[in-house]
């Protein structure tokens, strides 16, 4: 039974070689996301101090109906003359997504911002990483972490040679519908 | 491309304080390399390409050579070069009257990812008396040989413990029915402690140096010696225009700033693209003066010295520290003996440009002889040293541009030849299977790569839902330049978030000006058609040519960036070193020939 969305956690990193009207941006950079259906978005604070290569590192929760098929990300700039949008990048699903990467891996993603005129505007660095669903809440807990998750409960001389034990029971078992 | 000008872009980047390579020396100077020549190097932004480990021994069952008591064992470790000569890196001390002796003395031996280090240990049973004199001085034909063991310095440091135990054997290797004995090897790493920190620096109210613009101000930081002067270390990159700037965070390992109560020199100054450039204040702080700015939020004044003492001009600027952590930073043979693997993939160019296979000018002509093609070398140089990384040397070999049995062009075919498993085992293997395939599959192309490392990123993706402990490494050979640029940019886009790393080898004599642009060294980071940008580059090209003999193989430039690569890899996603339970495990003896 498939859940209606998934959540994404999504962490705005930082953006590079931002410019407005042919200049550097000096300051005020802002980022929101949001879902292609519209349903939901979510903004980062202002970065007061990057100018044209602000660092956020915020992570935005946001619930990705399961109709979806990407996220779109917008750069804003706050000026004396109201709020601007520098360049927007669209993260289709599949880049998080992925056939074989298992779910709750933590995708290191870029992105090519181009603003309204449809001219390159700089670069965007974000994390996405899907939680995971609660109806397997057992195994929610174990988000990724890396150091102890899947490996031999006994001593195995070979590395990774053998069957491994301790496998989550939500890899792979989850329907994927995009 | 030498230029009239200088790279000023390039002048203008952070140096040293990023994550440092994996591989540092070790700052104790143990004698052996020099001081002086690393720490140049360092401020150059250029950082010695070995660890420094120790080599701690122990034996058992020795041949008991002296006649009213046992022997006295020494153990002489050699390094075996390509030659076959035998250079001696250190000795052990004697023991008396022990045939289960464990030495104290260790020897320094300095591990090189890149080459396969072929190391001799040699025990002898110090007969000539030893009181007082020096060990290096023994004449090792005054004593008696006890055994001599063998291995490749690899293979001590992938195993769990880092040790390994080898079978003794009698010169030449021959064993005969004597038994020599054990000879056990542990290998540890010289670093001063794994403790990093991460610092971001800020700066308020710095003075204007530039006439018509302002300061374009960048950061050094220097660690006092013991002589009263002080050496870099690391240097921020330059914010233009700015007199409250803020940089980057930077990233200092323990080895760089010796302690925490280190005093460190940290200078401000205007970037100049003459390269004169301007001091504008400097301050002194150690690390923890540093902690203590953070946790205070205050800032430091910078002053500009004067030649009399006392009598520094205390400037407007100041210093603050926004983010202050302390990190623990692993390094990449943690990662390897803890059981973390690099598995070796390869795939080879079958496309019509490298001329008839029966023809001795074609790149894949088989010398009877048994001199070895460029396609042979690469395979041979790069699977050698990454062979004893891989648990399993399970290696999946493909060829790409080549017609098949079928009669169809394929970008991904099975070198074994059979339809459904990809995999073949050891370099023999590969080299097997290679000459197979050249009977069995006709030169045809285009060059597309894009299958390949779909293939390829897919094995490394699928390996991740069982464990995160395996770092995969793709070795394209081709002679050719690439039919579909975009294709494989995309194709290496979407692997650029995967523990996967790609080094192409380019051979014969083809222009590859277009590959370099794949390696993005320059800074261009890959983008693909959807919009979407490399997240690391993964790719790392170099053509290959005919090499001297003595000289360093241009393929041994390709392996030194690959611990770098796994190592950011690994510290970027979090994942640490895997930590057994190492009372429930025993080193298992290895016989080695």
């Amino acid at each position: 039974m498939a859940a209606n969305s998934r959540t994404l956690e999504i962490k705005v990193i930082s953006a590079e070689n931002l410019k407005l009207d042919r200049k550097s941006v000096k300051k005020n950079a802002s980022v929101t996301v949001r879902t292609d259906t519209n349903s939901q978005f979510c903004t980062t604070d202002i970065d007061t101090e990057g100018g044209a290569y602000p660092r956020w590192n915020e992570k935005l929760v946001l619930d990705l109906p399961t109709h979806s098929k990407s996220i779109i990300v917008e750069v804003h700039c706050k000026t004396s003359s109201g709020v601007r949008t520098i360049g927007t990048a669209t993260v289709p699903a599949s880049d998080f997504v992925g056939e074989y990467v298992p779910e709750g891996y933590l995708h290191f993603l870029s992105y090519r911002l181009r603003n309204h005129k449809g001219e390159r505007n700089g670069i965007i660095n974000i994390s996405v990483r899907m939680k995971v669903p609660e109806m397997y809440a057992c195994a929610s807990s174990t988000t990724w972490s890396h150091s102890t998750m899947g490996f031999p409960a006994a001593g195995n001389k070979s590395f990774g040679g053998g069957v491994v034990t301790g496998v989550p029971v939500w890899y792979g078992a989850y329907q994927k519908n995009y | 491309m030498g230029g009239c000008f200088s790279d000023v872009r390039g002048g203008k980047e952070a140096v040293g304080g990023d994550l440092p390579r994996p591989t540092e020396p070790n700052a104790n100077n143990d004698g052996a390399h020099n001081d002086a020549i690393e720490f140049f190097y360092r401020a150059h932004g250029a950082y010695p390409l070995f660890t420094q480990l120790e080599l701690s021994f122990s034996a058992s069952k020795l041949l008991d050579l002296d006649v009213t008591s046992k022997s006295d064992p020494m153990v002489v470790v050699y390094l075996k070069k390509n030659d076959g000569k035998l250079e001696e890196l250190g000795r052990t001390e004697v023991i008396l009257n022990n045939l289960n002796p464990v030495w104290i003395q260790k020897v320094s031996a300095a591990y090189q990812f890149e080459t396969v280090q072929n190391l001799i240990f040699r025990v002898y049973d110090v007969d000539t008396q030893y009181h007082n004199v020096p060990v290096k001085t023994l004449n090792l034909r005054d004593q008696e040989f006890l055994g001599e063991g063998s291995c490749v310095l690899s293979e001590i440091v992938t195993k769990q413990n880092r040790s390994l135990t080898l079978t003794l054997k009698g010169k030449n290797g021959h064993g005969g029915l004597r038994n020599f004995g054990t000879l056990t090897v542990h290998a540890e790493e010289t670093i001063a402690s794994r403790s990093a920190v991460e610092i971001k620096f800020r700066c308020a109210h710095l003075d204007n140096k530039d006439l018509f613009s302002k300061s374009d101000p960048f950061l050094r930081i220097s660690r006092t010696v013991e002589t009263g002067g002080s050496i870099p270390i690391c240097k921020t990159e330059v914010v233009d225009n700015n007199l409250n700037p803020t940089w980057k965070p930077l990233c200092l390992n323990m080895q760089q700033f010796g302690s925490k109560d280190n005093p460190l020199v940290i200078e401000c100054f205007d970037f100049n693209s003459d390269g004169n450039h301007i001091l504008i204040g400097k301050l002194q702080k150690s690390i923890a003066d540093l902690e203590k700015l953070f946790k205070e939020k205050s800032g430091v004044n910078f002053f500009i010295p004067s030649s009399r003492a006392g009598h520094e001009k205390v400037l407007k600027g100041q210093l603050f520290v926004d983010q202050f952590c302390e990190k623990e930073q692993f390094s990449f043979v943690d990662y390897i003996s803890s059981g973390f693997e690099l598995n070796f993939m390869v795939a080879v160019d079958f496309t019509g440009s490298n001329g008839d296979p029966r023809k001795p000018e074609s790149l894949h002509y088989i010398d009877p002889y048994g001199r070895l093609n460029s396609y042979q070398q690469a395979i041979t140089e790069v699977g050698q040293v990454i062979q004893f990384y891989d648990a399993d040397k399970s290696f999946p070999a493909w060829g790409f541009g080549g017609r098949t049995a079928n009669g169809t062009v394929s970008h991904c075919f099975n070198l074994n030849g059979n339809a459904s498993e990809s995999e073949v085992v050891g370099v023999e293997g590969i080299m097997a299977a290679y000459a197979n395939a050249l009977r069995n599959v006709a030169l045809s192309g285009p060059t597309l790569f894009g299958q390949v490392v779909n293939r390829a990123a897919e094995i490394a993706a699928r390996s991740l839902s069982s464990n995160n402990n395996k770092y995969y490494v793709l070795l394209i050979i081709t002679d050719g330049i690439l039919t579909d640029l975009q294709e494989t940019k995309d194709a290496l886009v979407r692997a650029s978030n995967l523990p996967l790393s790609i080094l192409i080898v380019g051979v014969g004599n083809a222009d590859f000006k277009q590959m370099e642009i794949l390696d993005a060294d320059n800074g261009q980071r890959l983008e693909s058609s959807t919009g979407r940008i490399a997240t690391r580059d993964i790719v790392q090209f170099v053509p290959m040519r005919d090499v001297q003999s003595g000289q360093i193989s241009v393929v041994q430039g390709l392996l030194e960036e690959l611990p770098g690569q796994f190592l950011s890899y690994m510290r970027s996603m979090d994942i640490k070193p895997l930590t057994f339970n190492a009372a429930a495990q025993a080193s298992p003896a290895l016989e080695i020939l």
